[in-house]
């Protein structure tokens, strides 16, 4: 038995004889923000893709809670506590900003979600859930506008607002900050420090201020593996990291 | 009873053909264009009418061979300039719809221009006549007919395989976004392909038009055979558009004796099946 | 499309539905015939199944033609050799509907956009090949005669004969009024707002928790249940289920209502249906090759006016309107995902 929230034993994904996950025992403790880094290729989005449930990995364990949810789709990974944004913007761009708050707290409700009789107005606690989160995204203002109308950034803030409204217990963000300008990304920092204040955080990231300013425990992926794992401070100046990202000849 | 098989056999063969010549030209329009015509079973019965037009002004059937897919392919350019090409970004199912309006514009002009019963077109003179081998007796035509298609087929396999317009076809397939930084107008390939895509359907109507005649109601039956062999086939791919037409034109020819109503559930049913089992067909790619 | 933001106002329903009463009377006034405007209504439903799944879910079905046929043909089996009566006829091709739609649906839905389109109609061809050989049952390409039109009886006492075709007209009326009300009711609901939502990203909708499947399967049988009845009440009106009540141009057809009604506005399935029936019948006295005309709209609608004739009226409604500010409702865009 663990005491990690998360755990992988040995995961692999494999795309034919090329592995993009080869043998990852990947640990999060509860109530930390984890990062894992590593450059391009390095398999963080496969790795990634597994957890969430989007691809089927092809061998090893995925513990949640000390549960094996490997065969379990993405629709009820939710249901047991994890939530996650994705890298690509993918938001109900013609639904206002409440109601896609609104659905996503909706979809952890089960079998409510298939009431088809009662009005939606009825089920107040997913709309006051909406209202909470959009408070929390410092976004009440722009409560009925559409999602497609937002500006990146502040769409960005809502591709992550979109996965604390189901509660879960983990939230794995995929590049939460991508593409967005300058200006706006002390926004998302901070809103991921606060979110780590009562959530489980697994984040993929390139910004390497980021990852250093707000993780608690980072994991540097190359080929695929595991290269190193430790605080920010271990990783900066393990030589190996160095290597992987800059190449041999640094 | 031997020679019962034969004959079926060698029906399926020509039925195949022709539905090659047709799934081939969607499947072409599909693979650069991704574009889903609904109109490619009317403009096969365009190419019937036009080849019944061109034989009773001219005379010749091999006149109007030439003029008559010209012709559709001309029509097919038009529309193209005009409406499809502001369709392309819309979703399939859009293209679908709009390509539905557009055959049914189609099958009543014709019926407006020819009226509602089918004409029939006389098997050329020089094509008159049985083939006769020992018991055996087929009709020059439909051995024509098998020919005929398969030169074509040869033709089209060497424009995509040899020439700098299939070689940008082919490319535009994979990325049309990479052809048109190569220089290629981009516009005008797309409208050659659709012309050239529908003016292969209008071949196959005029190849067929003097076996069953030109008849305003067979789109969508067409339409429907023509998805099938591209679905069996793999969409996209010339192979499979033979492969598929061949296999559905024998299956075809082989039940109508036995049971016809059979022959159109198997066929359906195959394309359901291939769908569910292997999306890509036979040789469709990912 | 005025109905596609999912925000319940709760002004909005009984507003609808005062206007869909106020259609359902003056129907059969302004048209000449009773029939005529029955026909409209059965149709009107067929449009308000599709549109369950075109504009609300983001399928586009082929299949609808399964629904009405086996509707069509369960209703007068029922009633011809087990002598059941109306309610329990209806009743019988709902379920029928259903059915078949959970089997379709089921099916088709393992595959999206282009691949389900041609998985509909596949499945819509082998129906209607399947229809003409069990002639023993369906009467083939005769299809089924005398198909009867039972009164509303209880215990042997009529209560209302159905005979007449005004009378019919109201009880067919407000068959389709309560189906709309309560399709109304759906879409304003949890599940409704779920299908809105896989209809715009369903990657997203998956991700925060919904099986899509079982919101597919199920916005489908409701689909086949009302597209049943309505096939149902069609064999009824006619005293006759053809084979054509199944093939491909049927589901063409309710399709081509949909749209030119405005996909994503249930009223816009009365509009419509409405729209269609009428220019088929006067038109195809004057000009037997109306369908022309059918396509030519068909393009446009697609190509041009997406939200149909809802949401032309909607667009007109706006421009007579004096300006106000606009508080508390943002237009929705007619930017439409299929």
């Amino acid at each position: 038995m663990s005491d990690y929230l998360l755990e992988t034993r040995n995961l692999e994904l494999a795309y034919g004889p090329f592995k993009a996950v080869a043998g990852v025992d990947l640990k999060v403790c509860a109530g930390t923000i984890h990062t894992v880094i590593g450059p391009n290729g390095a398999g963080k989005t496969s790795l990634f893709h597994c957890l969430t449930g989007e691809r089927q990995a092809t061998g090893g364990k995925i513990l949640f809670n000390g549960q094996d949810i490997i065969r379990k789709p993405s629709h009820g990974r939710v249901a047991l506590g994890m939530a996650r944004s994705f890298q690509l913007t993918s938001l109900f761009q013609n639904l206002s900003v409440r109601e896609n708050l609104r659905l996503a707290a909706q979809g952890r409700d089960g079998l409510g979600a298939l009431n088809f009789w009662r009005s939606v107005e009825h089920k107040r606690s997913h709309w006051n859930t909406a209202d909470q989160v959009l408070e929390r995204l410092k976004l009440t203002a722009r409560a009925e506008t559409l999602a497609g109308e937002l500006s990146h950034g502040q769409q960005r803030v809502l591709e992550v607002g979109m996965s604390i409204c189901a509660k879960p217990t983990l939230l794995m963000l995929d590049e939460p900050t991508s593409g967005m300008g300058i200006d706006d990304i002390p926004v998302m920092t901070d809103l991921i420090s606060d979110l780590g204040r009562d959530h489980t955080v697994l984040l993929i990231e390139h910004n390497m201020s980021i990852v250093m300013s707000i993780s608690q425990r980072i994991t540097v992926m190359s080929h695929g593996q595991i290269l190193v794992e430790g605080t920010p401070d271990q990783v900066r100046n393990d030589a190996r990291v160095r290597t992987a990202y800059l190449g041999e000849a640094a | 009873m031997l020679d019962l098989y034969l004959f079926q056999l060698l029906n399926g063969l020509g039925l195949g053909m022709i539905y090659f010549l047709i799934a081939v030209g969607l499947t072409i329009i599909f693979g650069l264009l991704n574009f889903v015509n609904f109109a490619h079973g009317a403009f096969f019965l365009l190419g019937a009418y036009l080849c019944y037009t061109a034989v009773a002004i001219t005379g010749n059937f091999w006149l109007a061979l030439l003029i008559a897919p010209l012709v559709v392919a001309a029509l097919a350019w038009a529309v193209e300039r005009l409406l499809i090409k502001r369709i392309y970004h819309l979703p399939h199912t859009f293209q679908i719809l709009v390509t539905l309006g557009i055959a049914l514009i189609i099958q009543e002009a014709s019926v407006l221009i020819w009226g509602p019963v089918g004409k029939s077109i006389a098997v050329p003179p020089e094509l008159r006549g049985v083939l006769i081998v020992g018991d055996f007796i087929y009709p020059y035509y439909r051995l024509f007919l098998i020919g005929f298609a398969a030169l074509i087929g040869l033709g089209l396999w060497l424009l995509l395989e040899r020439t700098r317009f299939g070689a940008l076809v082919r490319a535009g397939s994979e990325s049309t976004e990479t052809v048109s930084l190569l220089g290629t107008n981009i516009f005008r390939l797309f409208s050659l392909t659709f012309a050239l895509g529908v003016g292969l359907a209008g071949v196959a109507g005029v190849l067929f038009a003097p076996l069953r005649g030109a008849q305003p109601f067979v789109g969508p039956e067409i339409l429907g055979i023509a998805f099938v062999v591209v679905v069996i086939g793999g969409m996209g791919s010339f192979g499979g558009a033979l492969v598929g037409g061949l296999l559905v034109g024998v299956v075809q020819s082989m039940m109508t004796s036995l049971w016809p109503q059979g022959a159109s559930l198997m066929i359906y049913g195959a394309m359901a099946a291939v769908i569910l089992v292997r999306p890509y067909g036979l040789f469709g790619r990912a | 499309m005025s109905e596609k933001n999912p925000l319940p106002v709760k002004g909005r329903t009984p507003a609808l539905l005062l206007l869909v009463l106020a259609s359902l009377v003056a129907l059969p006034l302004v048209l000449p015939s009773a029939t005529l405007a029955t026909e409209i209504l059965i149709f009107a439903l067929a449009a308000l199944a599709c549109n369950l799944l075109l504009g609300y879910t983001g399928l586009l079905s082929f299949g609808q033609g399964i629904f009405f046929g086996v509707g069509a043909y369960g209703a007068a089996l029922l009633m011809i050799h087990l002598k059941w009566g109306m309610f329990s006829a209806l009743l019988g091709a709902a379920v029928f509907g259903a059915f078949l739609a959970l089997l379709v649906g089921a099916l088709a839905i393992r595959r999206k956009g282009i691949y389900f389109v041609m998985l509909t109609l596949a499945f819509s061809q082998m129906a209607y090949f399947l229809a003409y050989t069990l002639s023993g049952w369906t009467g083939g390409d005769n299809g089924l005669l005398d198909v009867p039109r039972p009164n509303i009886e209880i215990a042997g006492h009529v209560l209302v004969d159905l005979a007449d075709p005004r009378h019919f007209y109201v009880f067919v009326a407000v068959l389709f009024l309560l189906i709309f009300a309560g399709a109304l009711r759906v879409i304003r609901s949890p599940f409704g707002s779920t299908l809105l939502a896989i209809r715009e990203n369903e990657t997203r909708a998956a991700a925060i928790g919904y099986d899509t499947r079982h919101f597919k399967i199920l916005v489908f049988m409701l689909s086949g249940a009302i597209t049943g009845i309505a096939g149902a009440l069609y064999a009824m009106l006619l005293h006759f289920a053809p084979l054509s009540n199944i093939d491909l141009m049927m589901s063409e057809n309710i399709l081509i209502m949909t749209i030119v009604g405005g996909t994503g506005s249930l009223f816009g399935s009365l509009l419509g249906a409405g729209a269609i029936v009428v220019l088929g019948d006067v038109l195809s006295e004057l000009w037997p090759r109306w369908l022309m005309l059918l396509g030519a709209i068909l393009i446009l609608v697609v190509v041009f006016m997406r939200g149909g004739l809802w949401g032309g009226l909607a667009e007109l409604g706006k421009r007579l309107r004096p300006s106000r500010p606009s508080a508390d409702k943002i237009p929705a865009k007619t930017k439409e995902t299929l």
